[in-house]
């Protein structure tokens, strides 16, 4: 299939060449003046620290495992993130616990150890999609950085605080419900 | 001025010519190191971005970024000055220099002020006093030796992109050249001598007696070749990140590197202090017939700054021409128009116009 090419005829004055230059430096010195008189809030580049880019919703950034309103975490530590986690960064250890309450339903295994090494993770969401419980949520913080390897490892209760701030939810450390396995008592 | 003056009837004429040498040196200095950033930040500008400007003083004090100079400075002077293999040491080491003091040279001649008598003395606001018999031709001639700072600075490196740039921004510069000093002889014809004072007491203080206005072909050759001369864009044959890794100063570092890139602000300023001075009327005040010696000075400076901004302004509106196009552009456009410039003022010369 055959494009037909149209040739520019150039007029004389742009073959002059010094018409079609102040054409242009009217464009730059254009934008030049609006780009001046631009607030910087405005402007199109975002100054990084002083500034911050606000994320779209379903921007995959730092993970928070989600919990219920007693502090519970929801997690009932099925494995299928670390199933699914192309990068296998995910380990889990579960662990039982006896008291069942109403929010929790009638699931006893929770996650003991739950980790997340942030420097293998590739923020694919996986985990986010496998997760029957929807309790691992990827968010919009995009500022994971430190500067030892060993604080890049988040453990279950970094992972539950992450947005504890942005929520304005409290930082908790420690689970409502006891883990000791029924079993033991009644042996 | 009067405290300044009566100071100097006690000193000889030598400790004039020093004040004057390290105003107009340190001047030149600084407006280049100045420029760097203006380049910078003006560019973003034109570009829709912000360019530099975090550098602070103590980390507070931000002022645009113009902390950046003191940080690049900085910067170059604590880095490694590395010297690669199989240089030529001995050039590889004066190629900056040889760079940089034509650059620094070509403003000696140029009157920035008003003369001003003070006790009996006439005093010339320029380092060499009208009349040195060098006028003009001067600043042409030493920016001829440019040549040598970039082709030295490529040849001593020992490296063939080096070398490529150059040789094609040497062979711009000499082919450029014709046509800018046709165009200038042009000026020297209708103002009947060389000497910028002159030059400058002919054009007077109405704008459209100025050499731009009854000369502005002259003035678009000569504009258009200075382009070529200094190196910039859309002429800039010495570098070419896409053809020629960085051109003539590919192996350089640290302040050698500093000192090259200096120096094409510095031609910048020279540059544009010659277009104002021969098309220009030099310092003279628009519509102000006798104006003060600072008045003069502050005129001389805003048509300088102004011109140095066009170059900034044409760096990054025209992308970089094709070698050949640039030759074409010098040899079968600049050069005839110039001649035809030529022959034209002679012409209404000899009609008595």
């Amino acid at each position: 299939m055959g494009v037909v090419v149209k040739k520019v005829e150039l007029g004389w004055l742009d073959r002059t060449y010094v018409w079609p230059v102040l054409k242009g430096m009217g464009i730059t010195f254009n934008h030049f003046i609006k780009q001046l008189f631009t607030p910087t809030s405005k402007r199109y580049t975002i100054q990084y620290p002083d500034m911050k880019k606000e994320m779209p919703t379903g921007y995959r950034g730092l993970h928070e495992l989600k919990r219920f309103e007693d502090g519970a975490i929801k997690c009932v530590a099925c494995f299928m993130c670390a199933e699914a986690c192309p990068a296998r960064c995910i380990s889990i250890e579960a662990e039982e616990f006896s008291d069942l309450n109403f929010t929790q339903g009638f699931e006893e295994k929770r996650p003991k150890v739950f980790k997340i090494d942030m420097l293998r993770c590739i923020y694919c969401g996986m985990c986010e999609e496998a997760c029957p419980k929807d309790a691992i949520w990827l968010r919009n913080d995009y500022e994971v950085a430190a500067y030892d390897r060993l604080s890049m490892q988040f453990g279950k209760w970094d992972l539950m605080n992450t947005y504890a701030e942005a929520d304005g939810k409290a930082r908790i450390s420690e689970d409502p419900t006891p883990s000791v396995p029924r079993r033991v008592l009644a042996m | 001025m009067d405290t300044l003056a009566s100071l100097l009837h006690t000193s000889p004429a030598l400790a004039w010519m020093v004040v004057k040498v390290v105003i107009v040196f340190s001047a030149v200095m600084l407006l280049a190191s100045v420029w760097t950033w203006v380049e910078r930040r003006g560019s973003a500008m034109i570009q829709d971005r912000i360019g530099p400007n975090r550098a602070a003083l103590f980390g507070r004090i931000r002022i645009i970024g113009l902390a950046q100079l003191l940080a690049d400075g900085i910067k170059f002077f604590f880095k490694e000055d590395l010297e690669p293999h199989d240089v030529n040491k001995r050039l590889f080491w004066l190629a900056p220099f040889l760079a940089f003091v034509p650059a620094m040279l070509g403003f000696a001649v140029i009157p920035f002020g008003r003369d001003f008598v003070s006790g009996g003395h006439v005093y010339h606001l320029s380092v060499l006093d009208p009349g040195n018999g060098m006028g003009m031709l001067y600043p042409m001639a030493i920016g001829g030796l440019a040549v040598y700072g970039v082709l030295v600075a490529a040849w001593s490196s020992n490296n063939k992109w080096a070398i490529l740039g150059g040789m094609r921004a040497s062979a711009a510069m000499v082919s450029y050249e014709i046509g800018m000093s046709l165009a200038v002889v042009s000026i020297f014809m209708t103002t009947g001598g060389y000497d910028p004072a002159q030059i400058i007491a002919a054009q007077g203080s109405q704008p459209w007696h100025w050499n731009v206005v009854p000369q502005f072909l002259g003035f678009i050759v000569f504009f258009t070749c200075v382009f070529a001369e200094t190196n910039r864009l859309p002429f800039d044959f010495a570098e070419g990140e896409s053809e020629i890794v960085a051109g003539f100063n590919t192996e350089y570092g640290s302040m050698k590197f500093s000192l090259l890139a200096l120096a094409e602000y510095a031609h910048m300023m020279t540059a544009s202090a010659l277009v104002v001075t021969l098309f220009f009327g030099g310092w003279q005040v628009p519509f102000v017939a006798h104006p003060g010696v600072m008045l003069s000075v502050l005129s001389f400076l805003v048509k300088l700054l102004f011109f140095a901004w066009v170059f900034v302004w044409i760096r990054w509106t025209l992308p970089r021409f094709r070698y050949d196009q640039m030759m074409h552009l010098g040899w079968k456009a600049m050069l005839p128009l110039s001649m035809v410039n030529l022959v034209v003022h002679a012409w209404l010369m000899s009609h008595g116009r």
